[in-house]
């Protein structure tokens, strides 16, 4: 055995030399990456131009990994001082590693490159700065909307013209969501008594299958954090109003129905994804849904269709959450100018069109072209487009501690759902909680910047 | 000292080198160091400032240090006395069979060598809730008294009991140290109480156990200093959840420090884990003296 | 004869017992090898079958050469790791538990206590000022500790308590008169502790190193925190992460990569099975 151990040791792998040797001299640029699967060799071919045509005129070679829990092994590896020099992360990184001082601002860099504003669709622009500086610039950009299963609503307009609904058009109001929901929900029962769901109109799901229900009150027209005043504002009527509304599902359909439900979901990209079997036929997704459903379930094509997410609001129309991927240069980066070139090459319109349109996503950039609307391969993109540049887009809390709130919040809707915690002193606990943690980290922050001085 | 005591003591000193350094560099150090940090706010990309007792104070104010502490607690409350008497009734029985006692002992070790990150993944795929084995072995019995499943690590009630009851596999290598500690017990005593009329279960209580405390005590030290710094299985199979419902204290400290880059309030954590583990095993001397029982002492 | 079938009765009991507990630890085991050779489809199937229908070597091919999986490199790293931490410990703690057993000098008791002592100390305790002053090392110093592999067997060559602890407990109940007689022959210490004690001690050195590559292998926590790329990683630490990578768990790969990184572990057991259960057996009673 100890010469097998030997042999291994002697004519084992070994890392792979990543550079090839014609490159040798070039400079190195470590990107690392959060994508798998076609993603993931979406981004390596984009790399593959820019070290084929930029990189090959400026010696300069991006090397790209995949890392699993990127944001915080970016965020050790920078406190240990061995950071990439490229890491694609998410906006709030932007927030939370900018406040940190972890990230290398770009604003002179993208003015070198001619980069501004007017390139970027507002909602993306601005959720890339923080305290006044650009921290990152987006790779590929999330919106979220209403998705639909037409076939189902036309298999059942019956039903739905009886409860006074139009079966050829989606709902305009959460109130109508409800309605609708009711009508499509099919519930059996079994020989032991149990329920189980047959089908579900619409349910709001745990973050661990859909990662934006804690920011759901922005269809109530309330958010979860003030930026002016930098307060939480989890107590606000709107947000538990969102939270109240979440509760009435698990009451109609029962716990253990609920629970029953989300536990035989497979992840939201997988075929055992609920609007994917037709076990539900509304949810919120971007518009990546319409390549995994295209992956998983062709037959389905055909039968869905986009609107925008309805509101509970009279009149708030066309509001979105809006996340993004986003390239950040970590500090400790011993070749930032080299690391921006590579930033600034996926920024172009070209480039960034090619990357979204084979991640299946919309465009961070102000201007799109004909080709890129007409031949994405999400049909309603323009759905998504319109979304994104509507003033009711929102981006994510800009507060530096919104990973501990998002924590908070995940807890909530967890308990929530599971009939576990009641809404409205759960809300107050966390709102106080962190407003304590946010005026901790404040009163930190200052006192870190005196001790600089 | 005489010239022939410097002399020892040079060379003694000469061959402790090793661990002498070591300890200075990679224990002495970072304890002094730890205390420090757990005075200050440092998040390692900018100099520690001081702060005093302020981590200390956040400390008893945090719902989650306490909630931390109390999963730690209960899940120590359940598995401590469980794997003391599974193991063992297991080394008692293996210590009664006389044939092919090897073999059983052996195959009752083997899950104690499966390296934790392994069990996690296998446990984790037994206890799903649709596909798990065990589930799917309860299906019939549970069909017959018209219950369903229970939810395993699905949910907050039943977490730390399923770890727990995880934690029962691998009693392996504590099975082995009780079975060497019941064959040192001098089989005079089991022929004497014998004589005096004791059953099988009047000899277990009377001579075993007193015979072999000090190892049960050495076992119940060793497994509270290990209880505090669970770690890879919650992180590995319910990433502490749900709802925090098996937040491991030691979970909580990493996230602190390497989620959070909260280095001096993850200190201020691991001092009170020190000082936990200290009294506890204060508690556990203190309390030996009453029921440990030394043999020839 | 009362007590005669008392006896038999007892001890059928007992062997029935025993073949329950048996099989308690056997079956999560078998399940895992049976898991590992099932296709995508038979993992589902209700109700469950032991023996798949075909065995799908290939899962085992997809765990080990998946884009981020690096098997075969992972092995090499924690076969890396693991030596150098065996070899390391093994003579460091030998040349301290020397010192502690054979030489009489001034404070050996006091120290040797404190040695004890640490065994105490939590490993989380020192994780994150360690974590500090490999950095501060790797930013003052030509050699980087952070984002290689040497934080965590770099400390191992300095001694460990346990080993050192074990070894010297070994190292007292050899008799005094073999180093008098050496020394007399105007053997030096070292000369003493290199050719007399070193050759005789071989069982109890096997068990320090078994039980130092055990630790090595499954050490979870260290890998966690020191190491930065996953080229690096060992294999306790590369399970993980296939686990976290994937979106919906294909359970049969996992459980094939899960066999890979416990063969060596039961390998090893099997050779030197003897070694093992008596190096625990020591432990227990000696504490």
């Amino acid at each position: 055995m100890l010469c097998g151990a030997l042999c291994v040791l002697i004519f084992g792998p070994r890392p792979e030399p990543a550079v090839p040797p014609d490159r040798e001299h070039d400079v190195v640029i470590h990107y690392w990456e959060k994508w798998l699967g076609p993603e993931y060799e979406a981004i390596q071919q984009i790399v593959d131009d820019f070290n084929n045509s930029v990189g090959r005129e400026k010696h300069i070679y991006v090397e790209l990994m995949s890392m699993s829990d990127i944001d915080q092994k970016t965020l050790v590896a920078t406190a240990g001082g061995v950071p990439p020099d490229v890491a694609g992360l998410w906006d709030p990184m932007v927030v939370q590693f900018g406040s940190l001082g972890a990230l290398v601002p770009l604003d002179d860099l993208a003015k070198a490159h001619g980069i501004t504003a007017a390139d970027y669709k507002p909602v993306y622009w601005n959720g890339s700065h923080w305290a006044g500086h650009l921290y990152a610039l987006p790779s590929t950009p999330a919106a979220v909307a209403l998705f639909y299963n037409r076939r189902i609503f036309q298999e059942n307009a019956a039903k739905l013209r009886a409860a006074g609904l139009d079966p050829d058009r989606p709902p305009q109001t959460i109130d109508e969501l409800d309605r609708y929901s009711d009508a499509l929900t099919v519930v059996v029962t079994d020989a032991r008594g149990n329920r189980h769901v047959q089908r579900v109109g619409y349910l709001p799901m745990p973050p661990d299958y859909d990662w934006y229900v804690t920011s759901m009150p922005l269809w109530f027209g309330s958010d979860e954090w003030d930026e002016r005043s930098r307060r939480f504002t989890l107590t606000d009527p709107g947000v538990i109003r969102t939270f109240q509304w979440m509760e009435s599902f698990p009451r109609k359909l029962g716990v253990a129905t609920v629970s029953e439900f989300f536990t035989s979901q497979g992840g939201f990209n997988t075929a055992q994804n609920s609007f994917m079997l037709g076990t539900q036929v509304m949810e919120m997704q971007g518009p990546w849904m319409a390549n995994y459903i295209h992956h998983n379930n062709p037959s389905m094509d055909h039968d869905w269709a986009v609107a925008p997410f309805p509101t509970a609001v009279p009149g708030l129309k066309n509001v979105t959450y809006c996340p993004f991927d986003a390239l950040m240069i970590p500090r400790g980066c011993r070749h930032i100018p080299e690391a921006f070139e590579f930033i600034a090459y996926v920024s172009r319109q070209d480039v960034m069109e090619k990357l979204c349109m084979m991640h299946c996503k919309g465009s961070p950039l102000s201007k799109v072209s004909w080709n890129f609307l007409h031949h994405h391969p999400n049909p309603y993109i323009w759905v998504f487009e319109e979304l994104a540049s509507s003033p009711n887009a929102h981006m994510t809390m800009q507060c530096p501690i919104a990973q501990e709130a998002g924590a908070e919040l995940t807890a909530i809707v967890q308990g929530v759902l599971a009939l576990e915690v009641d809404p409205i002193p759960a809300l107050a606990l966390a709102q106080a909680r962190l407003q304590a943690r946010f005026e901790e980290f404040e009163k930190a922050r200052k006192r870190r910047m005196r001790v600089a001085d | 000292m005489t010239r022939g005591e410097i002399r020892s003591l040079l060379k003694g000193l000469a061959f402790l080198s090793p661990w002498l350094i070591g300890f200075g560099v990679f224990m002495f150090l970072p304890i002094v160091l730890s205390m420090y940090y757990s005075l200050c706010d440092y998040n390692l990309l900018q100099s520690p400032a001081f702060i005093g007792a302020e981590n200390y104070r956040a400390l008893i104010h945090d719902g989650i240090f306490w909630k931390s502490l109390r999963v730690t607690l209960l899940y120590a409350a359940i598995s401590l006395p469980a794997g003391l008497v599974v193991s063992l009734g297991v080394a008692v029985l293996l210590n009664a069979s006389v044939r092919g006692q090897a073999i059983f002992r052996t195959i009752v070790f083997v899950p104690s060598l499966v390296p934790t990150i392994a069990a996690a993944v296998l446990w984790k795929w037994m206890f799903n809730q649709r596909l798990g084995l065990i589930n799917r072995a309860l299906g019939p019995l549970l069909e017959l008294l018209h219950k369903s499943p229970p939810p395993w690590l699905d949910q907050s009630a039943w977490v730390i009991p399923s770890l727990a009851l995880m934690s029962l596999w691998s009693v392996g290598n504590t099975v082995i140290i009780y079975l060497a500690g019941l064959q040192d017990v001098p089989r005079e005593l089991y022929e004497a109480a014998e004589l005096d009329g004791a059953g099988k279960r009047r000899q277990l209580w009377h001579v075993t156990i007193p015979m072999i405390s000090p190892v049960i005590f050495f076992n119940l030290v060793m497994a509270i200093i290990g209880i505090l710094q669970v770690f890879d299985t919650p992180y590995m199979m319910t990433r502490g959840g749900p709802n925090r419902a098996s937040y491991f204290y030691t979970y909580y400290l990493y996230d602190s420090a390497f989620t959070y880059l909260k280095m001096g309030y993850a200190s201020a954590l691991a001092w009170i884990q020190l000082l936990l583990v200290l009294a506890l095993t204060g508690i556990a001397f203190w309390s030996s003296k009453r029921w440990v029982h030394y043999q020839g002492k | 004869m009362k007590g005669g079938r008392e006896k038999f009765w007892t001890s059928l009991a007992t062997y029935a017992a025993l073949v329950v507990i048996c099989a308690l630890a056997m079956i999560p085991l078998l399940w895992m090898i049976s898991t590992s050779l099932k296709s995508d489809s038979q993992i589902v199937e209700s109700p469950p079958r032991w023996m798949p229908d075909k065995l799908v070597w290939n899962n085992y091919r997809l765990a080990i050469s998946s884009e981020w999986a690096h098997f075969p490199l992972w092995t090499r790293n924690t076969l890396i790791i693991a030596t150098l931490a065996v070899i390391g410990t093994t003579f460091s703690s030998a040349i301290v538990a020397y010192g502690f057993a054979k030489i009489r000098f001034r404070g050996r008791g006091l120290l040797f206590t404190l040695m004890l002592g640490t065994m105490m100390i939590p490993f989380p305790v020192l994780m994150v000022p360690l974590f500090s002053i490999f950095v501060w090392l790797g930013g003052h110093t030509p050699i980087q500790w952070l984002g290689t592999a040497k934080p965590l067997w770099a400390p191992s060559w300095f001694g460990s308590a346990f080993s050192i602890f074990l070894l010297r407990q070994f190292f007292i109940t050899v008799p005094d008169e073999l180093s008098e007689a050496a020394r007399i022959d105007g053997c030096s210490e070292w000369g003493i502790f290199w050719r007399i004690m070193l050759p005789l001690s071989r069982p109890a050195l096997s068990v320090v190193a078994l039980f130092t590559f055990m630790w090595a292998w499954r050490d979870f926590l260290g890998p966690l925190i020191f190491l930065q790329r996953p080229s690096q990683y060992t294999l306790a630490l590369g399970l993980q992460t296939l686990q976290s990578q994937h979106g919906s768990t294909p359970w049969n790969q996992l459980m094939a990569a899960s066999v890979l990184v416990i063969l060596p572990v039961l390998a090893l057991f099997f050779i030197a099975q003897k070694t093992f259960i008596e190096g625990i057996a020591t432990t227990g009673m000696k504490g």
